[in-house]
């Protein structure tokens, strides 16, 4: 096996791994600050994907449709969590884990419902420019090239979310209703307005992921099923509620996997399972997160 | 007094013949299907569906089986999950009385529904999904396929693909395929196939993508890094949509030959923009390989009608299947379900696929498989195939003496 070999592995880990990353920092975001396990969560991913496919379909004769179409995803997707959020989970923040999980796992279920009624059961595929539908060469390796836009989002997202927790007063308020919202509470500090806010943020973020996602292969029903599983691990390895966790464990998932299906293909989600269980046993609030929590 | 006796008799012939004859209306025929509407097979069953509904209206406006039982369609959705399918399934039987039931997408369901229909004694009519697993080993009476099998389908194949690699002294290959009761037994059929025909070929990696998978890219990379003589793929529905479009950007259709790949009249239609061209294909049941069969030029212009576009392969399954259905129950002469089975095995029905029999052995209908290579055609509106090379049922069938020794070991 040659380094251009291992170099193409690496970049198809890395997209995957960032495709992931978009998908697992809303989910992140909302279980750090709310301490909410939203399992509904890859349903508005995959709602993202067919919002996405629509705005591209409604515009496509523009050169634009298609690049538009993304963000656009990411804002119809926020309209449906911010709904979800006051009317649904803002009634569940102070019931036990296993009741939330119940709830949004039910959330999910009426969501694929409502995205089978809304765009039927055939696959929605969106036709890319003819600028992104063949292969780039990095030091001789392929890539697809929309995956460099991907990275990019990606890269744009963390730093986007890193700049808004850092430095902005919405920013701190968030970060420190991660380690005790009764304090922040206690400032004068509307939690509930931070909560629906933040949760808003985390579906937009599922929504803008699933723009990415429709034009990489076909959209199709059930996709959200695999995702959140895999999302699921991504933020157990980099622990709920960190950013940078997030990322780091996006990146080990994407790679691991990648390599393992060069070497190991039958292994490959076995692996990843494995490193999951090993960090709940080892060090469960993940590689980044906080024992720290009130 | 004979007058008024005589009139009095006449009154009551005339009373009588006014009284309305009730006749009681024929028993209706309750047909289930269960299909995986949503899942991983909900691209190829809502065609599906469509082809069942017309068959099923054209049946009843000549006023249903025997020209009195009317066609009643119970329609589940059994996600393409063993689990739902059963349930859905037996609350078609105990609810909804069904007599026969047209299941499933996924194969792993029509095996979970098969000892269901043969405990209930209902008639079992498999046409998308083709394991011949669902035949092949523990056999129902009830359980008919009118599909061509993943033995037919991968040989069919296969020797096709064998051909070429002999041509071209091909060396190493890789194969491709969905995690799930299919795709494994296909490839096993394919290895086995390819071992006989092109001694020469070495199996280099096996890929098993599970299935639903929607990210390919690094078994795509990953493949390329290896550099096979070609690479045999086994992936149906979504799956395949999506291997092909991420393959395609990698430009890996360029790079290394894929024959053999699934690619029914769906994919033809959905990726017409985007298909490869000139690739070598395969697929189960393509209307254009038999429009000069009268029956198969009336289903695509009726179908045209009623859904503005061309039958997909699975459309084509599914109206079969309800007509073989329909030819059973005119040779039984009865839509008792005992009588509509024993007169199904071994039958010869008239499909759109043409004239073709039910083998005894296992209830498999021996049909064809088609290898051609993708091109597009003024004709149609998306890319069809050309130089079609039609393998029948009979050169592609694994021998009795197979199957025999199978249930033996089993």
């Amino acid at each position: 096996m040659d380094i251009t070999s291992l170099f193409t592995q690496f970049l198809s880990g890395l997209t995957y791994g960032t495709i992931l990353f978009l998908v697992a920092a809303g989910l992140s975001l909302i279980f750090g600050v709310m301490n909410i396990l939203n399992f509904a969560h890859a349903a508005l991913w995959l709602m993202g994907a067919y919002f996405s496919y629509t705005f591209w379909n409604l515009m496509q004769e523009h050169s634009f449709a298609f690049w538009l179409s993304i963000p656009l995803a990411g804002f119809a997707a926020a309209a449906v969590g911010w709904f979800l959020e006051v009317v649904l989970i803002k009634r569940i923040y102070k019931r036990e884990l296993h009741e939330q999980l119940l709830i949004t796992y039910s959330v999910a279920l009426i969501l694929s419902d409502t995205i089978k009624l809304t765009w039927g059961v055939t696959n929605k595929l969106i036709v890319r420019p003819e600028m992104i539908r063949k292969p780039v060469f990095i030091f001789g390796a392929p890539l697809d090239s929309y995956f460099i836009f991907v990275i990019i989002a990606g890269a744009a997202v963390a730093i986007g979310l890193w700049w808004f927790l850092k430095y902005t007063r919405y920013g701190h308020i968030v970060k420190a209703a991660v380690y005790s919202r009764e304090m922040v509470a206690a400032l004068g500090i509307p939690i509930p307005r931070i909560y629906t806010w933040v949760f808003t943020l985390g579906i937009f973020l599922a929504g803008f992921a699933g723009g990415i996602q429709a034009p990489i292969g076909s959209i199709t029903l059930g996709m959200d099923n695999a995702i959140i599983i895999q999302a699921f691990c991504v933020v157990v390895i980099g622990g709920f509620g960190s950013l940078l966790g997030t990322l780091v464990g996006s990146l080990i998932v994407g790679e691991v996997m990648s390599f393992t299906i060069l070497f190991w293909p039958e292994g490959a989600m076995v692996l990843i399972f494995v490193i999951t269980a090993a960090i709940l046993i080892v060090r469960p609030w993940g590689l980044f997160g906080t024992p720290m929590r009130t | 007094m004979k007058k008024l006796a005589g009139l009095t008799v006449f009154l009551c012939v005339f009373t009588m013949l006014l009284v309305p004859v009730t006749v009681k209306a024929a028993e209706p025929y309750n047909l289930g299907v269960a299909l995986g509407l949503t899942g991983a097979g909900a691209l190829y069953s809502a065609d599906g569906v469509e082809g069942i509904k017309l068959a099923v209206e054209e049946i009843n406006a000549k006023g249903g089986f025997l020209g009195q039982h009317k066609v009643e369609l119970f329609i589940r959705d059994s996600q393409t999950k063993p689990d739902v399918g059963v349930r859905e399934v037996k609350d078609l039987i105990l609810r909804d009385k069904i007599k026969a039931v047209i299941n499933d997408y996924s194969s792993a369901v029509a095996m979970a529904v098969k000892p269901i229909a043969q405990e209930y004694k209902v008639l079992h009519i498999a046409s998308i999904s083709n394991s011949e697993n669902i035949t092949k080993i523990n056999p129902s009476p009830y359980t008919f396929q009118v599909v061509p099998n993943s033995y037919m389908q991968g040989k069919a194949s296969a020797v096709a693909v064998a051909k070429i690699a002999n041509q071209k002294g091909w060396k190493e290959y890789i194969t491709i395929a969905s995690d799930y009761e299919w795709g494994r037994s296909t490839q096993d059929e394919v290895v086995k196939v390819l071992k006989a025909l092109a001694p020469n070929l070495t199996l280099k990696k096996e890929f098993w993508p599970r299935l639903g998978e929607a990210q390919f890219t690094s078994y795509i990379t990953g493949i390329m890094a290896m550099k096979p003589d070609f690479v045999f793929g086994i992936l149906a529905s979504n799956d395949n949509v999506a291997w092909m479009e991420q393959a395609k950007t990698y430009g890996f259709f360029d790079k290394i030959p894929y024959p053999g790949s699934l690619i029914t009249v769906t994919e033809l239609q959905l990726q017409a923009k985007t298909l490869p061209r000139n690739m070598i294909a395969l697929t189960r049941a393509p209307f254009f390989a038999h429009m000069d069969i009268p029956m198969m030029a009336d289903f695509v212009k009726n179908y045209r009608a009623k859904y503005n576009k061309y039958p997909s392969d699975w459309a084509v399954l599914c109206y079969d299947a309800v007509y073989t259905l329909k030819q059973g129950v005119e040779k039984a002469k009865s839509i008792d379900t005992e009588k509509v089975k024993d007169a199904m095995k071994g039958m010869t029905v008239d499909l759109t696929r043409g004239k073709l029999t039910f083998r005894t052995i296992d209830n498999q209908l021996s049909c064809s498989s088609y290898v051609g290579t993708i091109t597009d055609d003024p004709r149609y509106p998306f890319p069809i195939y050309k130089d079609i090379v039609e393998v029948k049922g009979s050169e592609s069938e694994r021998p009795e003496s197979e199957i025999l020794e199978a249930r033996k070991a089993k």
